[in-house]
C-alpha cells in the first residue's frame, strides 16, 4: 500500500506524438491504457498525419493538439506542455514522452516511477527498448553518442535479450521513446532543442540534463517495444529542415550539431576532424555497398553545419547559460574509441566467419536442443588421426607435396633462371618499378609497367615485403594451388574423389604445368592457378544473360589479374566471344530478339575490354607492339616446335623431353566421339589445342630481345589441358557402371589403353622430375652474371657480351646493364633496341669497329664486359680494337674500359670541350659552367626536361636518338623526367579499378528495403 | 550428324598443324658477318732487309705505330720494310715476308692475323745463337703474352712480356733457355692482338752460320705434314749435300711415340730410327735425318700416339756461303690466295691423291691455269712473273709448302691463309645476357 502511495504522489502526463503512425498506433494507445500504474493525463499531438492516426486517436478519445506537418518531436512537446495546465496538487509532475510506433509493457509505467522514487535528482528515466517485431530483440538500455557522431547504445547487431543489461543504470541519456521526464526540469532546462526536429534530440536533451547537475536513468524492468519507424524509414521525414525528407541526412547532422553544441571548447577542432573523416569514410563505404543516396548524406549533413556556424554558436550559447558542471562529467559516458573498434571487427569477423563457414545442418547443434539421454546411450567415436589420410583429397595433395617438395630441392631459395629473372630485394623496388616513369633498364624505356608487378607486391607486402620469398613459395606451392583450383572444377562433374583428385594430380604433373615451373613461368603458372576458375564463374558462357552483371564484373576483375599477366589470355577471350557473338547474331537472325541479342552482346564485350581497360596502359600499348600480345612476363625464351605442341608440351628450356607423351591429346580425341557433355568440353579443349600449334608457328621479339623466338603457347595448353582433365572425369564418372553392364567391346580395349598411357605417364613423368627434371634452369642461388664489382659505380652502363644457349645452339649476344642483373619487370619493359648501337655491337664483335668506341662513348657506355666462356678470338678482336682498355680479366670475364669523356649528364661547350655533370639515378640538379648544350646519355624522350632558372631548355634528339638539351649562360641546372602521364594513367585505372569493385560488390539495402523481420 | 562438330574441330587441327609445321620451319634468326682481319707482317730487324709482296697495289696498309685508323695504299707490288712492321688489310690475300741478310741468309714468312696460339720450332740458345723472337701487338690496348720456351733440357721457366699497344718486343733466343741448343717456344697472348715472328741467325765468331725466319703453326697435332724440305744433292756448282735434322717434341704430359715417313719422288719410306720412336714429355730431341732420295725435295709425315710438334733444319749452300732453312708443318691445303710477287717459288704439294687447280695471276694482270697431280709429292713452279697464286681446287688432305731460292739463300713458307675469313653470328641483342 505504501509503495501505492508512493507512486501516486506522482501526476504522469503521457504525450503521444503521431505522425502517419496509423500502422502501430492501435497497439501504442491499447499499451498505454492498459498500464498497471495508470496514466493521470493523456494528450496527443498530430503533425497532420495523413493516414488514419487521427481518426484512432479521436475514436480512443484522446485529447488532440494539432500540429503542422513538418513540426518537430519537440517542437510537438512543447506545444503539448504548454497545453498542459500546471498542477494545483502537491505532486511531482511528469510527462511520459510515447512516440506512436511505441508501446510500452503494461508495467513499464509502474517501473519508471519505482525507480525514481528514492532518486531525486532524477531527471529522465528510461525503459529498456525492444523490438517491434522479434520482442527478443534488445534495441536500447540506455544511449550515448561516440566521438564520431555514432548513435552509441553498447550492444551488439541484434543482440538478444536474455537480461544481461538488467538492472537501473546512470546514462548519458535515454531514446524519447517511453521517457518519463520531470516536468519543472524539462521546462527549466528549455525543453527539447528546437533545432533537433527529429533524432538525437534524446541525446541532447539528456546531456543538457547532466550538465545541469541532473540524472538520467534507464530501468531495465520496464519494458517498450519500438518499431523505429522514422530511423528504418517507414514514414516520410517530413520535420522542417530534413532536407529531401532524408532521415540519415538528418540524424547525422544532429548527431554533429549535439556533439559541436555541448562539447568544451578545446574538444571542437579534434571533434569537427572525427566527424569529417568518419563521414568521408562511411561515404566510401556507402559509395562500396552502391548506396551513393546514403554517402552524400553523410558529406551534405557535415558541410550544412560547417555553412551555418552561427547555429553552433547559438546553441552553445544557450547551453552555457544553463550549465551547472563541467562538460567533463559527460566523458564517463562518452564510449572509448577502442569499444567502437571491437564492436565494428567483432561484427566484421562474424559476417566473414558466415560467408566462409556456413554452419552445416546439424553440425552444431544449440545446447538447448540436445538430447543429454542421447549422449549417454551412443558410444563415443574414437577417432584414429591418420584415419584423414584415407581421404582420396587429403592423400592426393599429400603425395604431391612431397613429390613437390623432392622436385623442388634446388628451388629452395631465391630464384633465378630460365624466363625468371632475380627478384628485388624487397616490394618498395616492385612497387618503384610499377610506378616510375622511366625504367633504367638497357638505354632506358618508357614502357607501362605490367599490372603484375604491383599484384606481386600487394602479395610480398603480406610477407613483410620480401619479393624473393614469395616468388619462391608460390613456385613451390603452385602444383598445390593447381590441383586446388581444378579440384574445385570437378566437383561439379562427379562426386567420385577417387576420379576427381586423381585427375586433379595428373593436372599439377601435366606437361605445360612441369615446363611452366621449371622454367618460371610467371604468366602461365597464374593461368594455371585461376584457369580453372573461369569454366566455374562462367558456367553460361552460351547464355551470358544468366549471369547477373555483378558477376560480370566480378569476372572482369578476374580476367584483368590473367590479362596482368599475360594477354594471350585476351586473344581467347577475344576469339571465344567473337565466336560467341557469331553464334548470337545468327540466333539473332532466325528468331529476332533484340533486348536478349544486345543483352548478351554488352556482357561479352565487358568481359572481355573491360579488363584491357583496368590494366591499362600496359595492355593498350601491346597494340602498338602487337609482339606482347603473345609475349609471357619476364625473360622472352622460345617455346616448342609444333609437334611438341600438339602433345600439349609447351617445350623450349625446362619442358619434359618430347618422349614423355602426356595423353591430353588422346584424351581429347576419345572424348570427341563420346556421347556424353565430355564431347562438348572436348571441342573446346580442341579449339585451344588449335590456337596453340597455330601459335607455335609465330616467332616474336620482345621483352628486350631482339631476335625472333618462337612463341611459348603455354597459356593455349593449359586450357587443352583443363578440358582434357575434365572432359575424362566426366567420361570415367559414367564409365563404369556403363563398362559393368555391357559385354567386353571396344570401350573396355580404350578405356583400359587410356589408363594405361595415364599411369605410365604419371610414374615416368615422376621419375623425370625428381631426377632429371629437378636440375631446371630455374633454380635457387644461382651466381650472378654481372661481377661485383662492376656494380660499385653507380648508374654505370655497361655492354656485356655473352654466348647465350645451349650446346650446339649457342649465339653471341649482348645488352647494357647498369651495373647489376635484371630484376623482375625489367624485361618487361625493356626498351626497343637503337641501331647505332646495335652496328657499334656487331663491328666490335667481328673487328671492322674502328668508331665502336666512340659510339658506345656516346652513349654514356663507360665498360664493355665479356662474360667467360667466350670465343678467344672476339676477346683478342676487342683488344686490337682502338678505343678499349684492359680493365680486368678474370674468371668471370673480361672487362674494356670505353676511352672517352662518359657520363650520364655530359656538357659541351661551345668550343667542344666536353666534362661530365653530377647526375643522379633519373633526376639529376647540377651546375653547368657556361653556355653549350648537355647530353643525356639515356634514350630520347619527350618527357626529359632540363629547367635553368625556372624555364625548360630547348630540347633537339640528336643524330645517336639522345636528349640534347641548349644551355644559354652557366647555373644551376635541373634534369626531369616528367611522369605525369605515367601518374594520370595509374589514377585513371585506379578509378576504373575502384568503380569495378563496387560495381562487382554485392549491393547494401536501403534501410526501407529491409524487412521489418530482419529489422526487429 | 551426331558428330559433325567433332569432326570440324578435328579438321581446323588438323589444318592448323600442316600450316604451322610448314610456316615454322621456314623461321631462321641467325645472321653473319663475314670479315678477314688485317694481317700482321714482322718489323724489319737491324741488319736485315725484307720486303713483302702483294697481290695488288691497291693493297692498303698502315705502318704499326701509327695511331689514327687511317690506312693508305702500298701503290707497288712489292714492298720494302724500312723498319716498322705494318698492318694489311689484304682482304684474304696472303702477303709473304722475304727477309734476308744481305750475302748470308734469307727467308720468307707469311704476314697472318692475330694468333691465339703459336708454336715455333727452330732457334737456338746457345751460344751460336743470333736468333730473335718478335712479339708484335698491333691491338690499340697493352698486352700481356707468356713465352713458354722448351729444351733438350725440359721446360723452362714461363716469361711473361707486356707489350706496349701498336708496338713489338724482341726478346733475345738465348734467354729463352740459356745455354740450350734445341729450342721450342710456344707463344701464348693473355691479351692483345698479338703475333710473333721468330728470326733464327746462327754464328760462330765472326762466321755466319746462316739464318731463317722460322714459320709458326698454331696446334700440336697427332699427325703433322711437312711437305718441303730442300734436299741439295751434291750435283752443279756448289756440290754441297743438305743434311737434315728433325726437331721434335711432344706437348704430352707422358711422353710420346712417334713414326716419320719420308714422301718422295723416289718413293715412300719410313728411315731407319723413325718408326715407333719414344718421346719424352717436354724434352725436345734432334734427330739426324738423311734419306736417300734423287729430288731436290721431299715431304715428311709425322704420325704419333700424342700430339707432337716438329721442324725439319737442312742446311743449304747458295753462292758459297752456308744457309740453312726451317721447314714447318702445314694445314690441309684449302681454296686460297697467296701473294708472291718476285719470288717464284717452287711449291711442293704433299698428299696421297694430290689434284690441286691453281690458277696464276702475272703482274701483266692476266691469268694462268695449272694443275698440280700427282701420288705422295708433287712440285710446280710458279711463274717468274707471278703477283698471286690462287688455290682453286684441292684434293682431301694436300699439304702444301713453298720453296725459294735467291742469292742470299733459301726460303720456305707454308701455304696456308694468313687470314681466314671470319664468320662471326651477328649478335642480337638480348636482356637474357643479364640473368645466369
Amino acid at each position: 500500500m505504501a509503495a501505492q502511495a508512493a507512486l501516486d504522489s506522482y501526476r504522469v502526463t503521457a504525450i503521444i506524438v503521431t505522425h502517419d503512425g496509423a500502422l502501430w498506433l492501435p497497439e501504442t494507445v491499447a499499451a498505454l491504457a492498459s498500464q498497471t500504474r495508470p496514466i493521470d493525463q493523456l494528450i496527443a499531438v498530430d503533425t497532420a498525419s495523413k493516414d488514419a492516426s487521427k481518426q484512432l486517436l479521436k475514436s480512443a478519445r484522446i485529447q488532440i493538439i494539432n500540429a503542422e506537418r513538418n513540426c518537430g518531436f519537440g517542437e510537438a512537446i512543447s506545444l503539448a506542455v504548454d497545453s498542459m495546465k500546471p498542477s494545483s496538487e502537491e505532486k511531482s509532475e511528469w510527462i511520459w514522452l510515447i512516440h506512436d510506433d511505441c508501446a510500452p509493457a503494461s508495467t513499464a509505467l509502474e517501473y519508471l516511477l519505482e525507480s525514481i522514487q528514492e532518486r531525486p535528482q532524477v531527471a529522465m528515466v528510461g525503459p529498456k527498448l525492444l523490438g517491434w517485431h522479434d520482442r527478443t530483440h534488445l534495441l536500447e538500455a540506455g544511449i550515448s553518442i561516440a566521438g564520431n557522431g555514432a548513435r552509441w547504445t553498447g550492444l551488439e547487431p541484434l543482440e538478444y535479450d536474455q537480461g544481461q543489461h538488467d538492472g537501473i543504470h546512470e546514462v548519458l541519456s535515454v531514446s524519447t521513446a517511453g521517457a518519463l521526464i520531470r516536468r519543472d526540469i524539462f521546462e527549466e532546462i528549455g525543453g527539447f532543442d528546437l533545432n533537433l526536429g527529429l533524432f538525437r534530440d534524446d541525446v541532447d536533451f539528456g546531456w543538457r540534463a547532466r550538465v545541469a547537475g541532473h540524472s538520467v536513468l534507464a530501468v531495465t524492468n520496464a519494458v517498450a517495444f519500438h518499431a523505429q519507424a522514422s530511423a528504418t524509414e517507414r514514414r516520410i521525414v517530413d520535420v522542417a529542415g530534413a532536407f529531401l525528407h532524408r532521415p540519415l541526412l538528418l540524424d547525422r547532422r544532429n548527431a554533429a550539431y549535439v556533439l559541436l553544441a555541448n562539447s568544451s571548447w578545446w574538444m571542437l577542432p579534434w571533434l569537427s576532424l572525427q566527424l569529417l573523416s568518419s563521414a568521408m569514410l562511411r561515404s566510401i563505404g556507402y559509395l562500396l555497398a552502391k548506396l551513393p543516396g546514403y554517402a552524400s548524406d553523410e558529406l551534405i549533413a557535415v558541410a550544412s553545419l560547417i555553412i551555418r556556424p552561427n547555429l553552433i554558436f547559438k546553441a552553445r550559447r544557450a547551453r552555457k547559460a544553463k550549465r551547472f558542471v563541467s562538460s567533463r562529467i559527460i566523458a564517463a559516458f562518452i564510449p572509448p574509441r577502442w569499444s567502437q573498434l571491437r564492436l565494428g571487427v567483432t561484427a566484421m569477423v562474424e559476417k566473414v566467419k558466415v560467408f566462409l563457414l556456413p554452419s552445416s545442418d546439424g553440425a552444431s547443434g544449440s545446447i538447448v536442443d540436445s538430447n543429454e539421454d542421447d549422449d549417454l546411450l551412443v558410444p563415443t567415436k574414437n577417432l584414429q588421426w591418420f584415419g584423414v589420410l584415407r581421404k582420396p583429397a587429403v592423400l592426393g595433395f599429400v603425395v604431391l607435396a612431397i613429390f613437390t617438395l623432392v622436385a623442388s630441392r634446388n628451388r629452395l631459395g631465391s630464384l633465378i633462371g630460365g624466363a625468371l629473372p632475380a627478384s628485388p630485394s624487397g616490394t618498395h623496388d616492385l612497387w618503384h618499378t610499377y610506378f616510375e616513369s622511366w625504367h633504367q633498364v638497357g638505354m632506358g624505356s618508357t614502357n607501362a609497367s605490367p599490372p603484375w608487378i604491383a599484384l606481386l607486391a600487394i602479395a610480398a607486402t603480406v610477407l613483410l615485403g620480401k619479393a624473393g620469398l614469395l616468388i619462391t613459395l608460390l613456385f613451390l606451392v603452385a602444383p598445390l594451388l593447381m590441383m586446388w583450383s581444378i579440384l574445385n572444377l570437378f566437383k561439379h562433374f562427379t562426386t567420385n574423389y577417387w576420379i576427381s583428385v586423381p585427375a586433379s594430380f595428373l593436372y599439377a604433373i601435366s606437361p605445360v604445368a612441369i615446363a611452366a615451373i621449371n622454367s618460371g613461368r610467371l604468366g602461365t603458372l597464374a593461368v594455371l592457378i585461376i584457369g580453372p576458375q573461369i569454366p566455374l564463374l562462367l558456367r553460361h558462357w552460351k547464355l551470358i544473360e544468366l549471369h547477373s552483371w555483378r558477376r560480370i564484373f566480378g569476372l572482369s576483375m578476374l580476367f584483368a589479374v590473367l590479362y596482368s599477366f599475360t594477354l594471350v589470355s585476351f586473344i581467347i577471350a577475344f576469339s571465344a566471344a567473337a565466336i560467341a557473338i557469331l553464334i548470337d547474331y545468327l540466333s539473332f537472325r532466325t528468331e529476332p530478339n533484340k533486348p536478349l541479342f544486345l543483352g548478351r552482346l554488352y556482357k561479352r564485350l565487358t568481359v572481355v575490354f573491360l579488363p584491357l581497360l583496368l590494366t591499362a596502359p600496359y595492355s593498350l600499348e601491346a597494340f602498338i607492339y602487337p609482339s606482347r600480345l603473345l609475349a609471357e612476363p619476364g625473360i622472352s625464351t622460345a617455346g616448342g616446335d609444333t609437334n611438341l605442341v600438339l602433345l600439349a608440351n609447351p617445350g623450349g628450356i625446362g619442358a619434359m623431353p618430347w618422349w614423355l607423351v602426356s595423353p591430353v591429346l588422346l584424351i581429347l580425341l576419345v572424348s570427341l566421339f563420346s556421347s556424353s557433355s565430355a564431347r562438348t568440353i572436348a571441342q573446346y579443349g580442341i579449339g585451344f589445342l588449335t590456337g596453340a600449334v597455330f601459335f607455335s608457328a609465330f616467332s616474336i621479339s620482345a621483352h628486350g630481345n631482339s631476335a625472333s623466338s618462337r612463341v611459348w603457347v603455354g597459356s593455349f595448353l593449359v586450357g587443352a589441358t583443363i578440358a582434357a582433365a575434365t572432359a575424362g572425369v566426366v567420361i570415367l564418372d559414367r564409365l563404369r557402371e556403363v563398362l559393368i553392364a555391357s559385354n567386353i567391346n571396344f570401350r573396355h580395349i580404350l578405356a583400359a589403353l587410356l589408363l594405361l598411357l595415364t599411369a605410365l605417364y604419371t610414374i615416368v613423368t615422376l621419375g623425370w622430375s625428381i631426377s632429371a627434371g629437378a636440375n631446371s634452369p630455374v633454380q635457387s642461388n644461382s651466381p650472378t652474371v654481372m661481377p661485383a664489382f662492376l656494380s660499385v659505380e653507380n648508374e654505370t652502363k655497361i655492354l656485356v657480351l655473352r654466348e647465350v644457349g645451349s650446346e650446339g645452339t649457342k649465339a653471341v649476344q649482348y645488352y647494357i646493364s647498369r651495373g647489376a642483373d635484371i630484376e623482375l619487370g625489367e624485361p618487361d619493359v625493356a626498351p626497343r633496341q637503337i641501331p647505332e648501337l646495335v652496328a657499334a655491337a656487331q663491328t666490335l664483335i667481328d673487328g671492322t669497329g674502328i668508331t665502336s668506341s666512340k659510339v658506345l662513348a656516346s652513349y654514356g657506355i663507360k665498360y664493355v664486359f665479356v662474360k667467360t666462356p667466350f670465343d678467344p678470338t672476339v676477346i683478342q678482336t676487342i683488344d686490337g680494337l682502338g678505343g678499349f682498355t684492359r680493365a680486368s680479366a678474370t674468371s668471370a670475364g673480361v672487362v674494356w674500359r670505353v676511352t672517352g669523356v662518359i657520363g650520364r649528364l655530359v656538357f659541351t661547350s661551345d668550343s667542344g670541350v666536353q666534362e661530365i655533370l653530377e647526375a643522379g639515378e633519373v633526376g639529376a640538379r647540377t651546375l653547368v659552367p657556361g653556355a653549350g648544350t648537355v647530353t643525356v646519355t639515356e634514350a630520347y624522350d619527350r618527357s626529359w626536361q632540363i629547367l635553368e632558372n625556372g624555364y625548360r631548355l630547348p630540347r633537339v634528339r640528336s643524330e645517336l636518338g639522345l636528349p640534347v638539351f641548349t644551355v644559354t649562360e652557366a647555373g644551376e641546372i635541373s634534369l626531369i623526367h616528367d611522369g605525369t602521364i605515367r601518374r594520370a594513367w595509374i589514377s585513371l585505372s585506379l578509378i576504373i579499378w575502384v568503380v569495378v569493385v563496387i560495381l562487382a560488390l554485392p549491393a547494401g539495402r536501403r534501410k526501407r528495403e529491409i524487412s521489418e523481420k530482419e529489422l526487429a | 550428324m551426331k558428330f559433325k562438330n567433332s569432326f570440324i574441330s578435328l579438321g581446323i587441327l588438323l589444318f592448323s598443324f600442316i600450316a604451322a609445321t610448314i610456316l615454322g620451319a621456314t623461321v631462321s634468326s641467325k645472321g653473319y658477318s663475314e670479315t678477314y682481319p688485317a694481317v700482321v707482317c714482322p718489323p724489319t730487324l737491324p741488319g736485315l732487309s725484307s720486303a713483302i709482296s702483294l697481290s695488288s697495289k691497291k693493297t692498303r696498309y698502315q705502318r704499326l705505330s701509327n695511331r689514327s685508323s687511317q690506312t693508305v695504299p702500298f701503290n707497288v707490288l712489292r714492298y720494302p720494310v724500312i723498319k716498322d712492321s705494318l698492318v694489311i688489310t689484304s682482304q684474304g690475300v696472303t702477303p709473304v715476308d722475304w727477309q734476308s741478310r744481305s750475302g748470308s741468309w734469307a727467308g720468307a714468312v707469311l704476314c697472318t692475323g692475330p694468333e691465339q696460339t703459336q708454336w715455333f720450332v727452330g732457334g737456338r740458345s746457345d751460344v751460336t745463337s743470333r736468333g730473335r723472337l718478335i712479339v708484335v701487338n698491333s691491338g690499340l690496348s697493352n698486352a700481356i703474352v707468356d713465352v713458354q720456351a722448351f729444351s733438350e733440357k725440359g721446360k723452362q721457366p714461363l716469361k711473361s712480356l707486356n707489350v706496349k699497344s701498336k708496338s713489338y718486343a724482341v726478346v733475345s733466343l738465348d734467354t729463352l733457355a740459356t745455354g740450350d741448343r734445341d729450342l721450342v717456344v710456344h707463344v701464348v697472348p693473355r691479351s692483345g692482338r698479338i703475333n710473333a715472328f721468330m728470326v733464327d741467325e746462327q754464328g760462330a765468331g765472326l762466321k755466319a752460320l746462316g739464318g731463317d725466319v722460322v714459320n709458326s703453326f698454331a696446334n700440336a697435332r697427332k699427325v703433322l705434314v711437312i711437305p718441303a724440305v730442300p734436299n741439295q744433292r751434291g750435283k752443279g756448282k756448289t756440290k754441297s749435300v743438305s743434311s737434315h735434322t728433325l726437331r721434335i717434341m711432344t706437348t704430352s704430359e707422358s711422353g710420346a711415340s712417334f713414326t716419320a715417313e719420308v714422301l718422295s719422288s723416289d718413293g715412300r719410306f719410313i728411315p731407319v730410327g723413325f718408326s715407333s720412336r719414344a718421346l719424352a714429355a717436354g724434352k725436345v730431341i734432334e734427330l739426324s735425318l738423311a734419306p736417300k732420295i734423287s729430288t731436290s725435295s721431299f715431304a715428311l709425315r709425322i704420325t704419333s700416339d700424342q700430339p707432337v710438334v716438329a721442324a725439319v733444319s737442312s742446311t743449304v749452300t747458295t753462292n758459297s756461303h752456308r744457309d740453312f732453312v726451317w721447314s714447318t708443318p702445314v694445314e690441309p691445303l684449302e681454296p686460297m690466295k697467296i701473294a708472291i710477287t718476285g719470288l717464284s717459288p717452287l711449291v711442293v704439294v704433299a698428299g696421297d691423291a694430290i689434284a690441286v687447280k691453281v690458277e696464276v695471276t702475272l703482274i701483266n694482270g692476266k691469268t694462268v691455269h695449272a694443275t698440280i697431280k700427282g701420288s705422295d709429292i708433287a712440285t710446280w713452279r710458279a711463274p717468274a712473273s707471278a703477283r698471286s697464286l690462287t688455290i682453286l681446287q684441292t684434293s682431301k688432305d694436300t699439304f702444301a709448302s713453298a720453296l725459294v731460292i735467291s742469292i742470299n739463300g733459301y726460303g720456305y713458307f707454308p701455304i696456308t691463309p694468313g687470314s681466314s675469313l671470319t664468320r662471326v653470328e651477328i649478335p642480337h641483342s638480348n636482356i637474357r645476357v643479364l640473368n645466369p
